[in-house]
């Protein structure tokens, strides 16, 4: 069941198995068929799992998209040394908490996700970058790892397969950048988390300058089912471009906000109005924003039929990212909103780039000013152009996501800001 | 944390508001039972990476590393091909046995792990957990990011503020509480969320606030008390 | 491909690309950036350096590929055959334009009180293409001037995060003293705390990479205005290694040192040893005129009357054929021509001694990253130049002591630049002959019989020959005081006299004659140097050179 609230409409696949305490051990996994998709991956073979989960569709689940099979087959197929895997498990988009219940409830099915996909690309240890923040999911997982341990899971002898995979659960200490893959690596190597240039790709230079693969912990976490039932399997929810099932985190003003597994596909005013117990007593939808901090806001109008995939949101002019959906109704103050999460990716920028190192924080102080009143319409275009000098000109997109909410707020919202700007310092006034 | 006195009465941590479809216990959900008791060695070296460090007990002259904690660095640095891969876990082991991440922890840890010290200084100064002075016993970290500010964690960081008569980023006189803004703490479903030491506390309104603080304070004044009896 | 592409003509191995509508073959693997400066186009940048690793990280070298959706920064993106690229394009102008308001928006409006005005790349580059207005008015962020230890300061709030001298601290000097701390906006570059740079024998090299005025050299604070200084190409004077250098100059006096960039020698480098040691070049303590008889009876002379004396002198004391002992003391500070007219003499007068004395370290200090750079055991110029004359090295680890024997036995004494440092007014006074040519004042010449006013290497042409046998020459940023002249003129002059034939007119005759004397110089022309010099012949240089 999920946690806190289920609804019938939900699919548990990942989140079964939620809220009930045993759930968490090794027995309690097993209960659930926990492990029987690692025994089957090391019947059928690495490159055999690849093609599964290249047949299933999933897409990765850390916000990217991007094909987990496609993924996985980048890695070289011949070992000339060590290879890694890398969990992502370094949950810290606002608006995200999936990864965390997927760690404190069901610890072993993302051990099992990581020893099938570490065997499957051939990696000689998972590294699980677990944010530093969650101390109790550390714990967890690090209890969870040691059972697994203790039953011939991992280690030197997986299963008796003669396979060796180390799990190492490796406990962040506080940077959203980390999130980002490269500089996860960089954080793992122990270095200051800088995001790296592209190329070198991190299949052919990843971690400790070798071969790495880096998947989000709800990716990992489908593993097990995926190549215990088929690819085939996983398709009968979602669409073509978007199969599957999603871990939908709603948070904001709705009555029952939390997780939710749906079908990909999912319509957003559904999961609203229907499974979110709709919004507050007389309160109207104002915005929603679909996947988390980085992705454009979007207006109630352009919610009504979007469709939760990846094509679907991407049609509506945002992105589904990590689908954490942040509801927002009449009663919010955009332009607080958006500089509160501005202020967020200026504390989080690492600093290399200068369009983001700069941006970041100019758009936030001028964010502030209209906030308290003493802004004028020229900051709105000034905002406008930083934004998009901000869009595409860095290392990573951590510049381009805090450019997405100011240019969507603005074009969408802009009566909100005006309406904080004072006559004089508007445009056309005399 | 449940110890044999009368639980106050208290639906945090981790309840669902108050139409919860679960009637868990705080153990339950921390699955503090499951976890067992921590291990000062780190246990299997797979997981000596990922603990607590920030505890209520600190003791800032302590050794870097002996007994225990001598095992848990040797299994640390045995978990990753280079010296460096383990620095982060070792600042964190460091920072567990004294509080904080000061110049000279710095400079000691460089030496054990062969590393430059400006380079150890640029990695913990990067990272927002490695504490760089002394907190209060309790460090309160308050999210007010997006999810959390929607549904008045605002009010709730004021309202803490006041509990505790402390300015943000400050410690409390008493020296019990440092009170911080944090970024979000993927709790977005249970807002607002609060992180004290290696606890998360949920769903937490401005009316839980004086509760919570009555708890931490009855917890204070029975360890302190604890340790002025054993030192007696 | 394109369907219009005339097809590749780049040989194999190599790359065709076009820039700014001009084409460029170059070897595959090489970046835009570089393949833009092999045809003399610019891409402006802060983070990349020639001789460091390339983070990429400033934006400001961006450039547009045509076809590509995104700016490709041109510092890693290695060119592709057939690609056609626009350094200068809309999009690209905008890029930087913007890239640099980014600068500008917490960059301190210091120009009027920071060193770096006039050679400043934030300067130039908003100078050539910045938006004219600024939008910025937030409060900028302050960080403060920063002491960073030995010549080193450095001021935050101009820094345009490059880490350029994060990078060279680590992959160059080998000394990581330099972090970057704290993160976003915060971040700032720092050292460990309280700890400086201070021992670090390469630390100077950050001021010349860093590409604004946040490093600043303490030497130089607020001493003189970029635009002021004439730039004057030399080589160090202060060991044998020969870094390559500029002499900065204003008022009649050197201001500081730079390296100039030799990959042979010293690549973009020079140690602090040397860097700092300018001062020698603006003694005051000079000779101004030649002087004539021994003190207290000496007075000031021109240059005719004497060098008259000092043929007569030389006359007399070692006449043809007789049996007088030469005995010469050259310098290895002297520069090879001076020291090939000074061989050229001693062997007119019928052959003698030349001996040297020059101070030597106890260790070298090589550059981790550049092992080929170091600063070298010896403290001086040319002593490679003065051992492949035939000259002796004699005297202690620090430049003073032998030459008591020697002396005693001369007839005729010959010193040419030799302060001498360990001697009073009675040097020589027992000498038949005594000529002294040297640049500065000392006790030692009292008792010469004709004093020679000679100009320092910095006050004309001429070359030096470092310790593997390269032979550099330097240009004059100085003005020779009063009646001082080349060595070189002087005793080619006396060679003359004594000979009864030409003396060399000009430095190129005075190389020449160089190069008949040494037989591992053989062909060399002083144009064929060029800016940065050219090698001995090895094999013959190593055997002329004296017990190494």
């Amino acid at each position: 069941m999920a946690y806190p609230y289920t609804h019938p409409k939900e699919v548990r696949v990942l989140s079964r198995g939620w809220g009930e305490p045993a759930t968490r051990t090794l027995d309690g996994w097993r209960a659930l068929q926990g492990y029987q998709g690692l025994a089957k991956a090391l019947e059928m073979g690495p490159d055999a799992v690849i093609e599964t989960v290249k047949s299933s569709g999933l897409r990765g689940r850390g916000g990217a998209g991007f094909p987990t099979g496609l993924k996985w087959s980048f890695m070289p197929k011949e070992k000339s040394g060590a290879h890694y895997l890398c969990c992502n498990a370094d949950e810290s988009e606002p608006g995200t908490f999936k990864d965390r219940e997927l760690m404190r409830w069901t610890p072993h099915q993302l051990i099992e996700g990581c020893l099938i996909a570490a065997y499957a690309i051939r990696a000689d240890h998972a590294y699980i970058y677990c944010r530093g923040e969650f101390f109790e999911a550390n714990l967890v997982l690090a209890r969870a790892v040691e059972e697994a341990y203790a039953a011939g899971l991992a280690g030197s002898d997986v299963l008796g397969s003669g396979v060796s995979i180390d799990v190492t659960v490796h406990q962040g200490a506080g940077a959203y950048i980390c999130g980002e893959e490269t500089a996860l690596m960089e954080s793992l190597e122990g270095r200051r988390g800088l995001p790296r240039i592209k190329p070198p790709f991190p299949a052919a230079v990843g971690v400790f300058g070798r071969p790495t693969t880096i998947n989000n912990v709800e990716t990992l976490c489908a593993i097990p089912h995926i190549v215990r039932e088929g690819g085939a399997w996983y398709r009968q929810w979602g669409t073509e471009k978007s199969p599957g099932t999603k871990l939908f985190c709603v948070s904001g003003h709705v009555r029952k906000p939390g997780n939710y597994e749906l079908p990909m596909g999912f319509p957003m005013m559904d999961l609203i109005r229907d499974v979110c117990g709709g919004m507050p007593e007389g309160r109207s939808l104002k915005a929603v924003i679909p996947g988390g901090a980085s992705v454009p806001i979007m207006t109630a109008e352009e919610c009504d039929g979007c469709a939760l995939h990846y094509e679907g949101v991407v049609e509506r002019g945002s992105m589904l990212g990590c689908a954490s959906v942040i509801v927002m109704d009449d009663s919010t103050n955009i332009v607080k909103q958006v500089r509160r999460m501005v202020d967020f990716f200026a504390h989080e920028s690492c600093g290399q780039c200068t369009p983001c190192r700069e941006g970041t924080s100019w758009l936030s102080r001028v964010l502030r000013r209209i906030e308290d009143g003493r802004g004028t319409e020229d900051d709105l275009s000034t905002l406008l152009s930083l934004g998009d000098e901000m869009t595409g000109t860095t290392i990573c997109v951590l510049s381009d996501s805090a450019a997405a909410p100011v240019i969507s707020s603005i074009q969408k919202f802009k009566d909100d800001y005006l309406a904080l700007i004072p006559a004089r310092d508007k445009a056309g006034v005399a | 944390m449940t110890s044999g006195r009368a639980a106050v009465p208290f639906r945090n941590p981790g309840w669902a508001g108050n139409v919860g479809e679960f009637d868990l216990t705080e153990d339950e959900v921390r699955g503090t039972s499951y976890v067992g008791p921590i291990p000062a060695d780190g246990g299997h070296p797979g997981a000596a990476p990922a603990r607590p460090y920030q505890l209520f007990d600190r003791h800032p002259a302590a050794p870097l590393f002996e007994g225990p904690y001598r095992e848990r660095f040797e299994k640390l640095l045995s978990r990753y091909p280079s010296a460096q891969g383990a620095l982060i876990p070792v600042l964190g082991l460091a920072h567990e046995l004294r509080g904080h991440v000061s110049p000279e922890t710095m400079a000691e840890v460089a030496a054990l792990l062969g590393i430059p010290e400006a380079e150890v200084r640029g990695v913990a100064s990067f990272y927002t957990m490695y504490n760089k002075r002394p907190v209060g016993r309790y460090l309160v970290q308050v999210c007010t990011n997006i999810s959390c500010s929607l549904c008045g964690g605002d009010e709730v960081l004021a309202g803490i503020l006041e509990e505790t008569g402390t300015e943000l980023g400050e410690t409390s006189a008493d020296g019990l509480f440092t009170v911080m803004e944090v970024e979000c703490l993927a709790a977005c479903g249970f807002p607002t969320a609060i992180q004290i030491n290696s606890q998360y506390f949920e769903n937490v309104t401005p009316a839980d606030v004086p509760a919570l603080f009555e708890r931490l304070r009855d917890e204070a004044r029975s360890r302190l008390g604890a340790s002025r009896e054993a030192a007696r | 491909m394109s369907a219009t592409d005339t097809g590749t003509t780049a040989p194999p191995g190599h790359v065709k690309v076009t820039i700014d509508g001009q084409e460029v073959v170059v070897p595959k693997g090489t970046t835009i950036l570089q393949a833009a400066q092999k045809i003399g186009i610019e891409v402006p940048h802060y983070c990349y350096h020639p001789a460091l690793s390339s983070p990429a990280q400033c934006r400001l070298c961006l450039v547009e590929v045509v076809g590509a959706p995104k700016l490709a920064p041109s510092c890693v993106t290695a060119a592709q055959d057939g690609q056609v690229v626009q350094t200068a394009s809309e999009k690209a102008k905008a890029m930087r334009e913007g890239v640099l308001e980014f600068y500008l928006a917490n960059h301190p409006l210091d120009c009027p009180i920071c060193d770096q005005s006039g050679e400043c790349k934030l300067q130039d580059y908003v100078f050539a293409e910045g938006r004219k207005h600024g939008r910025a008015r937030e409060p900028k962020r302050v960080f403060g001037r920063d002491d960073f230890g030995a010549d080193i300061l450095f001021y935050g709030d101009r820094c345009v995060m490059c880490t350029r001298c994060v990078r060279f601290m680590e992959e160059v000097a080998g000394d990581p003293l330099l972090t970057v701390v704290e993160r976003g906006n915060r971040s700032v570059i720092d050292t460990f705390f309280e700890e400086g740079l201070q021992g670090s024998p390469y630390a100077g090299n950050i001021v010349d990479v860093c590409p604004v005025g946040a490093l600043v050299s303490k030497d130089f604070l607020h001493k003189a205005r970029a635009w002021d200084l004439e730039h004057i190409p030399s080589v160090c004077p202060n060991c044998s290694q020969g870094c390559n250098i500029e002499l900065h100059v204003r008022d009649g006096l050197v201001q500081r040192l730079r390296p100039r960039l030799n990959p042979e020698v010293n690549g973009h480098w020079m140690c602090d040893y040397g860097r700092y040691r300018y001062e020698g070049l603006n003694r005051r303590d000079r000779i101004e005129a030649p002087l004539v008889g021994r003190a207290p009876a000496r007075r000031a002379s021109g240059w005719s009357e004497a060098l008259d004396a000092a043929a007569a002198r030389l006359r007399e004391g070692a006449p043809r054929g007789g049996q007088a002992r030469v005995l010469a003391v050259a310098s290895a500070e002297a520069p090879n021509e001076d020291l090939a007219a000074l061989r050229s003499l001693v062997d007119t007068l019928g052959g003698g001694d030349i001996v040297f004395r020059s101070p030597r370290a106890e260790e070298e200090i090589p550059l981790p990253g550049m092992l080929t750079l170091a600063r070298r055991r010896d403290l001086a110029p040319n002593v490679h130049g003065a051992e492949l004359l035939g000259m002796r090295r004699v005297g202690g680890e620090d430049g003073t002591g032998g030459l008591d024997e020697h002396v005693r036995r001369a007839d005729v004494l010959i010193v040419l630049g030799d302060e001498l440092p360990d001697f009073g007014e009675e040097f020589g006074r027992e000498r038949a002959v005594y000529l002294y040519l040297g640049s500065y004042e000392t006790p030692g010449a009292a008792a010469a019989d004709v004093v020679l006013p000679v100009s320092t290497f910095a006050e004309r042409e001429g070359t030096f020959t470092n310790f593997e046998g390269r032979m550099q020459r330097f240009w004059p940023g100085l003005d020779a005081p009063g009646a001082s002249r080349p060595a070189w003129r002087a005793l080619f002059a006396l060679r003359a006299a004594l000979a009864g034939d030409e003396a060399p007119g000009t430095v190129e005759e005075a190389f020449h004659h160089l190069t008949r004397l040494v037989p591992a110089l053989e062909g060399m022309t002083l144009d064929g140097l060029g800016t940065e010099g050219a090698r001995a012949r090895t094999e013959v240089a190593a055997a002329t050179r004296a017990g190494d």
